[in-house]
């Protein structure tokens, strides 16, 4: 509920419903409200990432530490950076090759590690182990669902052999899964978006409703 | 026309009427849906309920502001709950749009309900970018990534801070997230460095954590606005999730309604343009 709200309070509320407003007219038809909001946001967002950007990375990581504490040596990550821009120049676009290099084995050293001692283990351990962990007929039978269902959505997923006999039967079982999960995942999705649509139309009721109320 | 053919090809925007009927409906006439629990909810209230009072706990606002309806009442529940057990909350984000301002926004506003106090209490480390980069730096040193605040000032004059360094002097993690840095919570701080870490993620998310929680490797879940409800349940409050609840529940009646009738209407059709062929 909105107590006392002073004149940029009221402003930035009615700024925020405006434009909460115009986005949700599309659902209407599309017109010049929802566009002009459309690309509000747009620019808004491009310029904060470009000023974040800035202040976050080139700043904070790159010339902060060189002047204030003397890394040095931090003017080859730099470079790199730089060299990216190569490839706004069609003759010396290859240059961006070598920082792209770096940029594609770092990442993939770093990310391989964590998806596998992260990710792919400890998921493959929990599997293997689910029949030994269980406990009772039901957690038993619940385990071999899980063992059942990740053989089989990963047999739906080998694509070397034609899917026919027992590894086509076994393939079938799979859709079922995947099929399931997506169920899951659809019936969560509509949650989630109907959450946020719950939030707006919360500050639509509350919030703006109490300026409402308070202005009129 | 027949009905059924109405009924199929009924105007989307009818729909998009009775889908903001049932959400602004609660809104005028309270209804009050109970909330059940869900063992992962427990799990997650248990994990933080059973830390010794005055633990130290990190608590992340990975989100962005559009998913705040789903992930904000999450961080509040978490809050009031770390408060009234006298906890030390070290927050961050890895979310450069959004988070760090909810984080300091957020936190100042149930801090000053419990009387805590900035910098002794708790602190807000604000954003730094890349954060695969950020989750392994704070494993080593917290203050080679932070070197300042939110505000900017410098750790070495928070007091909280200097009891801080790395992840070896914080008990849990809570990671409330509307995106994939929760992944990398999981497969980065808790399986290679093997700190406790909870999660409360948007219900797009919710489903594949469940895998997480079943292998140990995520120690509770709150999913989407449901899990928000549940927590201030567990917690004791009446928040904006649980107040959300009842136009999320009249909604998926309708949906489901939606979904039963446009079935029937597809099947009623199909039998009838057989019947035609055939006869």
């Amino acid at each position: 509920m909105v107590e006392s709200l002073t004149f940029w309070d009221h402003f930035e509320i009615w700024l925020r419903a405006y434009l909460i407003l115009s986005l949700f007219s599309f659902l209407y038809k599309d017109n010049r409200f929802y566009k002009m909001s459309e690309h509000i946001f747009a620019g808004l967002s491009a310029g904060y990432y470009v000023g974040l950007i800035w202040q976050t990375v080139i700043i904070q990581q790159l010339i902060n530490p060189m002047i204030d504490e003397g890394k040095y040596l931090l003017i080859i990550p730099g470079l790199l950076g730089v060299l990216m821009f190569a490839r706004l120049i069609p003759k010396w676009s290859w240059v961006s090759r070598v920082s792209l290099a770096f940029v594609i084995g770092n990442t993939a050293g770093i990310y391989l590690i964590n998806a596998l001692h992260g990710l792919i283990f400890p998921q493959l351990y929990d599997t293997m182990g689910s029949l030994t962990k269980a406990k009772g007929f039901s957690g038993g039978l619940l385990a071999l669902v899980v063992i059942i269902g990740v053989i089989s959505t990963l047999i739906y997923f080998y694509f070397s052999k034609e899917h026919k006999g027992v590894l086509g039967v076994t393939a079938r079982v799979g859709i079922w899964f995947i099929m399931i999960a997506f169920g899951a995942h659809f019936g969560y999705t509509v949650m989630g978006r109907i959450s946020l649509l719950i939030g707006r139309a919360e500050f639509l009721f509350y919030d703006w409703g109490g300026s409402l109320r308070q202005l009129f | 026309m027949s009905f059924w053919e109405k009924v199929a090809n009924i105007d989307r925007r009818w729909i998009y009427l009775l889908v903001a009927i049932a959400v602004f409906f609660p809104m005028i006439f309270i209804m009050q849906f109970p909330v059940e629990l869900t063992p992962e909810a427990q799990q997650l209230y248990n994990a933080i309920d059973n830390l010794p009072n005055g633990s130290i706990v990190m608590l992340t606002f990975d989100y962005y502001p559009s998913t705040m309806a789903e992930t904000r009442p999450m961080s509040i529940a978490a809050l009031r709950h770390m408060f009234s057990k006298d906890m030390k909350v070290v927050t961050l984000s890895n979310i450069p749009l959004g988070g760090p301002t909810i984080a300091e926004d957020v936190t100042r506003s149930i801090a000053k309900e419990y009387g805590k106090e900035y910098g002794i209490d708790y602190v807000n480390l604000g954003y730094r970018a890349n954060y695969t980069a950020v989750m392994h730096g704070l494993a080593s040193s917290i203050e080679s990534i932070f070197n300042a605040d939110f505000t900017g000032t410098p750790l070495k004059d928070l007091p909280l801070m200097q009891k801080v360094k790395n992840y070896n002097d914080i008990r849990f993690i809570l990671v409330v997230s509307d995106n994939a840095t929760i992944d990398y919570w999981i497969s980065i701080v808790n399986a290679q460095y093997g700190i406790p870490v909870g999660g409360g993620v948007t219900a797009v998310s919710a489903p594949k954590m469940y895998a997480f929680v079943e292998a140990g490797q995520l120690t509770g879940l709150l999913g989407g606005m449901k899990g928000a409800a549940e927590y201030e349940k567990l917690v004791g409050i009446k928040g904006t999730a649980t107040r959300g609840m009842d136009s999320q529940s009249l909604v998926h009646f309708l949906i489901i309604f939606l979904v039963i009738a446009g079935n029937v209407a597809f099947f009623a059709l199909r039998g009838r343009e057989k019947g035609r062929v055939n006869g």
